[in-house]
């Protein structure tokens, strides 16, 4: 039903201080997946891979259907948009609406009404010289002009840095129309959880330049219950993905996994009934995922 | 437009069955009427902070129930709920309803009797009102 927009296979680049890979994964069209991972985890060598901006060591990535070890044909380059995390200083001297003027010469699908539009909505001044703008003025051109181009593939690596919260609710509601409008891809990698909560369908997580894989996020959400029964410490223990248990008073046992789906049949099979359960956080699963506590 | 849709972190509930439970109930109500245009899966789901994937699931599903119809190009409508079904679906919600009422009854010991006793009690109270 959905192609597969970008297809890692075996992927494996080395860096100075870490190799990221092997990777292996693929985006679906017009899905929003969330790179995530501790600093240094990879995830801006990730982003540059996927942006063809470097090559990697061994394995092969793929565009909309075809790998291109030979360079990545302009055509193909013109439905990709990539906003680093930090900027090129080669347009610096420039102007901005100069720096707008050069984009559209290269991708021909570009948009100046969507660009005006996204400039009057992230208040940037216009005709100022790049170097001129403050890091969230800097940002918000980047981001204005990534998405002017109306790409089919958005790769953004940090893009709510520097943003105020405004600029960021903004942003999001921006980046959520490229994915309506143009039925674009977008890989985004973030350190904020409420960006991976209110954008991702799929997580991507990257441990130390080892790839995790991706999950669903609403199926990451449904595995982790932190859940109080009566007390059956026997039971307890036969459950599936307890990452911990205590008995908290006289006849009663809290304990969190992280497979609720398993838990829940065996409770039912023993015919007990939660007291109370309570959905883990986001970014308590993302930590059990992280520390390798998530069954496959 | 906004449904009246809400997530419950304290439910065991997965996301999508939870969101379905209570579109279901909306639509078979008739408190979201027929032909209302439902919002698109991803504003839906930016709305709940989910992912599209559910929201996809939960539109697939009541519309294999009938109750949605999706038009390519225009979207996602409430379709026409017959009398006969919406009386089942009502009693279905109900029932639903009535069975955790039993759990929590059990749950605490109450007898059948005295639950009856409290239902009686509690609906003559109602009608007083």
């Amino acid at each position: 039903m959905e192609n597969t927009v970008v297809e890692w296979r075996g992927v494996v680049k080395r860096r100075e201080r870490m190799t990221l890979g092997p990777v292996d994964i693929e985006l679906r069209e017009n899905h929003v997946t969330a790179l995530i991972g501790r600093n240094g985890s990879g995830k801006s060598t990730l982003m540059k891979l996927a942006a063809g901006l470097i090559y990697p060591d061994a394995g092969e990535i793929s565009w909309f259907g075809s790998a291109y070890p030979d360079g990545i044909p302009a055509e193909v380059r013109t439905r990709m948009s990539y906003v680093p995390e930090n900027f090129a200083t080669e347009e610096d001297g420039i102007k901005m609406d100069a720096a707008a003027e050069f984009r559209s010469f290269w991708y021909p699908s570009w948009d100046w009404q969507r660009y005006e539009e996204l400039l009057r909505k992230f208040e940037v001044p216009g005709g100022k010289r790049l170097d001129k703008l403050s890091k969230g003025q800097r940002r918000k051109f980047e981001i204005a002009a990534a998405l002017a181009v109306r790409p089919k593939l958005l790769l953004l690596d940090e893009p709510s840095s520097g943003l105020d919260p405004f600029a960021w609710k903004t942003m999001l509601e921006e980046i959520r129309r490229c994915v309506e409008e143009d039925r674009a891809t977008v890989l985004l990698s973030t350190h904020i959880v409420e960006e991976v909560r209110r954008m991702a369908d799929y997580l991507l997580l990257l441990d130390g330049g080892r790839s995790l894989g991706i999950r669903e996020k609403d199926a990451l959400l449904d595995a982790g219950r932190e859940v109080w029964i009566e007390d059956d410490e026997e039971l307890v223990r036969e459950l599936p993905g307890v990452t911990e248990w205590a008995r908290e008073s006289e006849g009663m046992i809290r304990f969190v996994t992280t497979d609720y789906a398993g838990a829940a049949a065996l409770l039912g099979e023993a015919g007990v009934r939660p007291i109370r359960a309570r959905a883990l956080e986001l970014d308590e699963m993302m930590e059990h995922w992280m520390e390798g506590r998530l069954s496959s | 437009m906004r449904i009246p849709v809400q997530i419950n972190e304290s439910s065991a509930e997965p996301l999508y069955h939870q969101i379905e439970t209570q579109l279901r109930s909306l639509i078979v109500t008739g408190q979201v009427a027929e032909g209302t245009l439902l919002p698109s899966i991803r504003e839906f789901a930016a709305d709940l902070k989910c992912s599209v994937i559910t929201i996809r699931r939960v539109y697939q599903d009541l519309e294999n129930e009938g109750l949605l119809r999706t038009r390519q190009g225009t979207g996602t409508f409430v379709t026409r709920v017959d009398t006969d079904d919406r009386e089942e679906y009502k009693k279905q919600i109900v029932l639903e309803a009535v069975r955790s009422l039993l759990d929590a009854a059990r749950s605490v010991g109450y007898s059948p009797e005295e639950l009856k006793a409290l239902v009686d009690e509690t609906l003559r109270k109602e009608e007083r009102k």
